[in-house]
């Protein structure tokens, strides 16, 4: 049952490939693009009336926050992109990678606060100069960071296959381990048959250690792209004096976003258990530096990409 | 993994083009000289609210925010979209028998605001006044990065012209996908990534065509 579910979620990602490959999807992206012209204009109409004090404009400019970074995020877009490249480099637990993809929606939102909180309103920049700076500076920073996470994949990768390679010494270990659980059928029973730890050390070493580092790489990589509509939404409500407004609206754009970015999170540690389903676990273990390795790669190549075209 | 490796790659390749942020209704008018040839366009942008709105802050034009905006606010409105750099083509592309027309600056620029969003209008001449003869004249209004979206508001306005016609012809969306998916399907293949993001706004572009004496 539990194999059927995992395979199930490779087959939804397969299929939703597909759909990508052969256009279909690109009508999501079309819809997205005029839906955004929509909520642009409920965008405006909220300001102002949070401007004029009308009542219910707080409800009213927070449900279109929330459905403007939702619509953003539908489309394609960095972040959640990120989000899948690592949950299929790394085993990361699904609520731990959920939780990556909030805190990295939420810390994109703190970012725009922070540059127009800072360069708007205290060094009193125009919009253009924030633009440019959020262009020229931010981004390619971020893009920097990326390419840092995905090179760090990539070591890691390498440090896993020299890993797995070097000690058939590590064999009698297992052995005995088999043996150890022979004796002690009960913990067969409580931990099921895929709970062998003696052929998985190289998976949970790698989860165990470096995780908060590009786990923070990753977080760092996403804020450091504000999207456009939060600073026109923070330069403007700071010029009309409602800020606040600006900033609560911003932090709400972001759990829009997050509500996509966290379904693609649980897409890509479903879709990745269920390839590993498919395998044997020292076969997995095997696999598993391999896979990081080559995500990571993809991830450092897009990297350097995005930040040669941005420069 | 292949297939979740290609997803990554395909987009991580997209983020600078799916996502505009001004959203303009374009106006065309194609204006003839006494001998019938097109000698300019008349080009109207309609912004979005929210951009409307930015630009009447950035001026600080709307001093108590209820929309309304002075007429000599108004005044100062105009030419605000017109300070182009030297080598920016204007998002209006003319083409006769597949091949680009050259335009002159800007000129004659206009702004009003009607309490929400702020129009502009600009006229460009044609370097050489054109006949339109079996093929139509084609006027194209996008953005090539795609971080400004148009679509064509309402019939294009003809001024003299006798006998011509004109149409506005929405693009082929599949087909302009299919460039898209080709585009970064050659450019996630290539070695050195570096350079431009392909220009593919073109295939989305909207188009005005105007044929005369068919």
């Amino acid at each position: 049952m539990r194999r059927l579910i995992l395979w199930s979620g490779l087959a939804v990602v397969a299929l939703l490939a597909a759909l990508w490959a052969t256009g279909t999807l690109a009508a999501l992206g079309a819809w997205a693009a005029g839906e955004q012209r929509a909520v642009q204009s409920a965008l405006a109409q909220g300001i102002r009336a949070i401007r004029a004090g009308e009542p219910g404009a707080w409800a009213a400019l927070m449900s279109v926050c929330f459905a403007y970074g939702f619509i953003h995020a539908v489309g394609p877009g960095h972040g959640k992109v990120l989000v899948a490249g690592y949950g299929v480099a790394r085993r990361v637990p699904v609520l731990r990678l959920s939780a990556l993809a909030l805190i990295s929606s939420l810390a994109q939102a703190v970012t725009a606060i922070g540059i127009v909180g800072i360069a708007v309103l205290a060094l009193g920049w125009t919009r253009e100069r924030v633009e440019a700076f959020n262009d020229g500076v931010i981004v390619p920073f971020g893009h920097l960071l990326i390419a840092a996470l995905g090179l760090w994949l990539v070591w890691r990768g390498v440090r896993g296959l020299q890993a797995a390679q070097a000690p058939r010494a590590a064999a009698p270990e297992g052995h005995h381990h088999d043996d150890h659980e022979q004796d002690h059928d009960h913990h067969d029973h409580v931990h099921g048959p895929h709970c062998n730890h003696a052929h998985g050390p190289t998976a949970e070493q790698a989860l165990a250690v470096g995780t908060w580092k590009d786990a923070s790489l990753l977080v760092a990589g996403i804020a450091a792209r504000p999207c456009t509509g939060a600073l026109f939404l923070l330069i403007l409500t700071g010029a009309m004096g409602i800020f606040h407004a600006g900033v609560a609206g911003v932090l709400v754009m972001g759990l829009g976003t997050a509500s996509v970015t966290i379904a693609v999170a649980v897409l890509s540690v479903w879709s990745r258990e269920g390839a590993f389903a498919a395998l044997s676990d020292s076969v997995v273990a095997r696999a598993l530096p391999g896979v990081e390795l080559a995500a990571g790669a993809i991830i450092a190549a897009v990297a350097i990409q995005l930040y040669l075209t941005g420069i | 993994m292949k297939t979740a490796a290609c997803l990554v790659a395909i987009l991580a390749a997209q983020p600078a083009l799916a996502h505009p942020h001004v959203f303009i209704d374009a106006t065309v008018e194609v204006i003839f000289d006494a001998q019938g040839r097109a000698e300019a366009l008349r080009i109207g942008w309609t912004y979005d609210d929210l951009f409307s709105m930015m630009i009447v802050e950035d001026r600080a034009l709307d001093p108590d925010y209820d929309g309304v905006l002075a007429d000599d606010a108004v005044a100062q409105l105009a030419g605000f979209d017109m300070q182009w750099d030297p080598g920016f083509p204007g998002d209006t592309y003319p083409l006769l028998d597949g091949q680009p027309l050259a335009l002159g600056r800007p000129e004659g620029w206009t702004a009003s605001h009607d309490g929400t969003r702020i129009t502009s209008t600009h006229v460009r001449r044609f370097e050489t006044p054109v006949t339109i003869g079996a093929s139509p004249l084609i006027v194209q209004v996008y953005d090539p990065s795609f971080y400004t979206s148009y679509v064509i508001a309402g019939t294009p306005v003809l001024t003299g012209g006798e006998g011509c016609t004109v149409q506005v012809f929405e693009p082929d969306r599949a087909a302009a996908d299919e460039i898209l998916m080709a585009a970064i399907a050659e450019m996630a293949g290539s070695a050195d990534m570096e350079g431009e993001f392909p220009s593919v706004g073109a295939a989305y572009a909207e188009e005005a065509r105007v044929t005369c004496g068919g």
